[in-house]
């Protein structure tokens, strides 16, 4: 889900002798994707087709991954040129050769997980932010979500961050319900739902008591639309991150599913919060097989994962992808998004490779594989699975030689700065890429609603990697993306509360 | 506190609410921001004003200095669109320096649904304004894919019910022939062919979807077919396949369009063959739609899983899992 802003900032915090503000949200010099050859400058290419570089690269690097892809059209257009020139500046990376790469590199010619630089980079990311950032300030509960759940995957402890972390919230929620991005900002479901996993990730009865969870319930209310879907805010756009925010705040807070009374939506007839939803998705689906943000635009993989993790929370997958989604035309224009030689997914057809998709793309796969294994049989992995059927190991190859940024964090591609968005959510693709998830016939939870998007485990994937033992990084919830729930005794029906963190392993 | 609306009379009669940004003696907020003084100040007087609701010019005026210092504070410009219609300004001069705010700024959610709140005013803009779809080929000039801008473009035509209007089309032949790679305008162009526009059957990317009595595999099917227009938009999608082969844009629109015919892919066949001769593959989709018309075809099944074999060992193996899994369906099948 693209945040409220583009977060894609460079963090300036490490770079104090910098006095340079950042890029402001829309900087026609930084903005992504904006007009050929901006953000690849560097590397003109005067046509569609590229050539084998000379270059050898380290050994044990498969010729798919360092050669350009063998059927090119000679024609070149805006659209091409960014591709191949996208290629061009990933290849010395996929190559292994580009002095910027730390390493050490493994027999397959991939770098290491760059663990300790990424740690400080995260908890950087949770402290001061100089002048220039003050376009997050509508995005301050994403930057908290960003952080913990970063430094989460990567083994460290966030719960010691609860306190802040409630200090941060309690002025960004409001008496009407929800949280805004601070303080005297109207509630929005992104922040909403980034205050609600944050607070999820540090856990504890103190976390679940600042949401004012009546509160919260007639606000979603407020927002539910008659065609099924919901409205990001109060007088604000309807989209599919919408739905998919309020179904993982209502699953994680044990709401009610009815509809609160006197809201607008049961005039046109709706009784619960949840009526209607999964047609709204369904009409999201496109011609590509995709899904778009609302009904009738482009396909595009941010809004596929909030529309298929939404059907999840809705019902088992096996039921609910298959009644509302065009499963062999989702599974093509999903399994499209990966490129080679880049390996990392794009968001959208002819569109570049960017490592937040890793995420939102790469999300989607753990979802479909367990509709197309159904129902679950016993409380571990199913006896026969359709198993990965996307390229692990081209992940794997973007991730950690591409999206590496030199002094920790985590990238879009080479030659972007990282920022906290990326960190994140680039970490998260490599974390699912790691394990399997699959869901069990036990929920953690006795609740009858929404058993199944509690009945979700992993096992750490063993064979076939490319990465060493020492890049593992700790699952999350492929709903939630927050720590796996676990059943414990603090209280009743208080699902956030559920939903500590287990204890980081030692390393 | 001593700043530009601090020492102004005409805000002297407000007293401005403080930031709490959850800061205080012992503990400090996460990712807190140093704020420059001149959006402490800014903010400050914007709560103060929201929590009485107030409707007025300089209200107005604030909301305008609020969003130059952060153009995505979401709150301000969902207040802002409030108060415009409550003093009943002029919305063509507020499109105006819209305008100006949008070339600014490409990526931001809220100016493309703060300009759709303005222009479903019907009492405002009975019709589209003349310039609208200039301004927005000028934002496609600066980033012809901008989702935002096609979201509010969709929503323009559903609005004003420009699916038929010549100039529709026109703008996405223009953006086509000027990169025929450009998947938006390719989504666009097969909304205004193929989606549903009746009065009662809510917004759908595909027709037949989103209703209890239709299953999955027959979404996109319309219930009327104009043959006509089907064959034209094949034959369009026919001479940009020409161009660029290896595009896939036009493969999965002509799907679309012979899904929306109900049609099946068989008489593509010939068209699809010319990309592909013996192990020479100029089109991979050409591979994958040919495979799958021989996978229809029971008698053809090793054919099909002879093709999807090319794509997994040669073409395109980054996605041999997915290869493999649709040569493993035909197995099953066969």
């Amino acid at each position: 889900m693209p945040p409220i802003v583009a977060g894609k900032h460079r963090r300036k915090v490490r770079f104090s002798s910098s006095n340079q503000p950042p890029p402001t949200a829309s900087d026609p010099a930084t903005s992504q994707q904006k007009r050929p050859g901006t953000s690849v400058k560097h590397s003109k290419v005067s046509s569609a087709r590229i050539m084998a570089t000379q270059e050898l690269p380290r050994a044990g690097i498969p010729e798919l991954f360092t050669q350009p892809p063998s059927v090119q059209d000679p024609l070149a257009t805006e659209s091409s040129d960014l591709q191949s020139a996208t290629i061009e500046k990933c290849l010395p990376f996929l190559k292994g050769i580009q002095s910027s790469q730390q390493g050490p590199f493994n027999a397959h010619g991939v770098p290491a997980l760059q663990r300790d630089d990424h740690i400080a980079y995260l908890y950087d990311s949770l402290e001061d932010y100089p002048s220039g950032f003050v376009i997050l300030d509508a995005s301050r509960p994403w930057m908290s979500y960003w952080g913990l759940a970063g430094l989460f995957m990567i083994g460290e402890d966030p719960t010691r961050f609860r306190s802040r972390l409630l200090q941060t919230l309690r002025p960004a929620q409001n008496r009407t319900g929800g949280f805004g991005g601070g303080h005297g900002q109207i509630s929005h479901l992104a922040g909403s739902y980034a205050a609600v996993l944050s607070l999820a990730i540090v856990g504890g009865e103190e976390a679940f008591s600042v949401i004012d969870r009546h509160a919260m319930w007639q606000w979603l209310g407020r927002l539910k639309q008659a065609d099924g879907g919901f409205r990001v805010c109060e007088g604000g756009e309807e989209d599919v991150r919408g739905a998919y925010c309020v179904m993982a705040i209502l699953t994680l807070l044990d709401l009610p599913v009815e509809l609160p009374p006197n809201v607008e939506a049961r005039k046109a007839g709706l009784e619960n919060l949840t009526d209607g939803l999964a047609q709204y998705l369904s009409r999201c689906q496109t011609y590509e097989g995709g899904i778009s943000g609302s009904p009738g635009v482009e396909a595009h993989g941010a809004y596929a994962y909030c529309a298929l993790a939404c059907l999840a929370l809705l019902g088992p997958p096996e039921e609910t992808l298959t009644r509302h989604m065009n499963l062999p035309l989702l599974l093509s224009w999903l399994s499209a998004r990966q490129y080679a030689p880049e390996g990392g997914f794009s968001g959208r057809t002819n569109k570049l490779v960017d490592g937040c998709y890793s995420h939102w793309v790469g999300g989607c796969w753990p979802i479909i594989q367990s509709a197309l294994d159904g129902k679950p049989q016993a409380n571990g992995p199913p006896s026969t699975t359709v198993g990965s059927l996307f390229s692990r190991e081209g992940l794997t190859r973007y991730i950690l030689s591409c999206c590496q940024a030199k002094h920790g964090g985590l990238r879009d591609k080479p030659g972007k700065h990282p920022d906290s968005y990326h960190t994140c959510y680039v970490l998260a693709g490599l974390s699912a890429m790691q394990h399997y998830h699959y869901r069990t016939d036990r929920s953690v939870t006795s609740d009858r609603n929404f058993a199944s998007a509690f009945s979700w485990k992993s096992t750490p994937i063993r064979e076939g990697n490319v990465y060493e033992k020492s890049d593992r990084l700790e699952p999350l919830h492929p709903l939630f993306g927050i720590p796996f729930p676990r059943p414990t005794n603090c209280g009743s029906g208080a699902k956030l509360a559920l939903c500590r963190p287990t204890r980081k392993r030692s390393r | 506190m001593d700043g530009q609306y601090a020492n102004d009379p005409e805000w002297a009669d407000v007293t401005p609410i403080p930031l709490d940004d959850g800061s205080n003696e012992e503990v400090m907020p996460l990712a807190s921001i140093a704020y420059p003084p001149e959006y402490i100040e800014a903010t400050s007087y914007l709560r103060a004003v929201m929590a009485a609701n107030e409707m007025s010019e300089r209200a107005l005026k604030l909301t305008q200095d609020v969003i130059a210092l952060n153009p995505a504070h979401y709150t301000v410009w969902i207040y802002r669109a409030k108060i415009l219609f409550a003093l009943n300004k002029s919305l063509e001069e507020e499109m105006a320096w819209l305008n100006k705010v949008s070339l600014k700024y490409l990526k931001n959610y809220q100016i493309w649904h703060h300009r759709q709140v303005l222009m479903s005013s019907r009492e405002h803009f009975p019709t589209i304004p003349p310039k609208e779809l200039d301004f927005l080929m000028e934002m496609f000039a600066q980033d012809s894919k901008n989702y935002h801008v096609w979201t509010y473009r969709h929503w323009l035509v559903r609005h004003f019910k420009l699916w038929d209007s010549p100039r529709e089309i026109e703008d996405i032949d223009a953006l086509l022939k000027a990169d025929v790679r450009n998947n938006s305008a390719w989504s666009h162009r097969y909304m205004l062919r193929f989606s549903p526009r009746e009065e009662d059957v809510p917004d759908s990317g595909l027709a037949n979807a989103g209703d209890m009595s239709t299953t999955p595999a027959d979404k996109g099917r319309l219930a009327i077919v104009d043959e006509d227009m089907v064959d034209a938009e094949l034959e369009y999608a026919q001479k940009a396949i020409v161009l660029a082969p290896e595009n896939r844009s036009p493969w999965w629109y002509a799907r679309g369009v012979l899904r929306a015919a109900g049609r099946g892919l068989g008489e593509w066949e010939e068209f699809a063959g010319r990309f592909v001769e013996g192990d020479a593959v100029k089109s991979t989709h050409a591979v994958e739609l040919l495979a799958e018309v021989y996978a229809e075809d029971g008698e053809k099944g090793q054919k099909a899983v002879d093709l999807l074999t090319l794509l997994k060992e040669r073409y395109d193996p980054i996605r041999k899992n997915y290869w493999d899994y649709r040569i493993k369906q035909i197995e099953v099948d066969v």
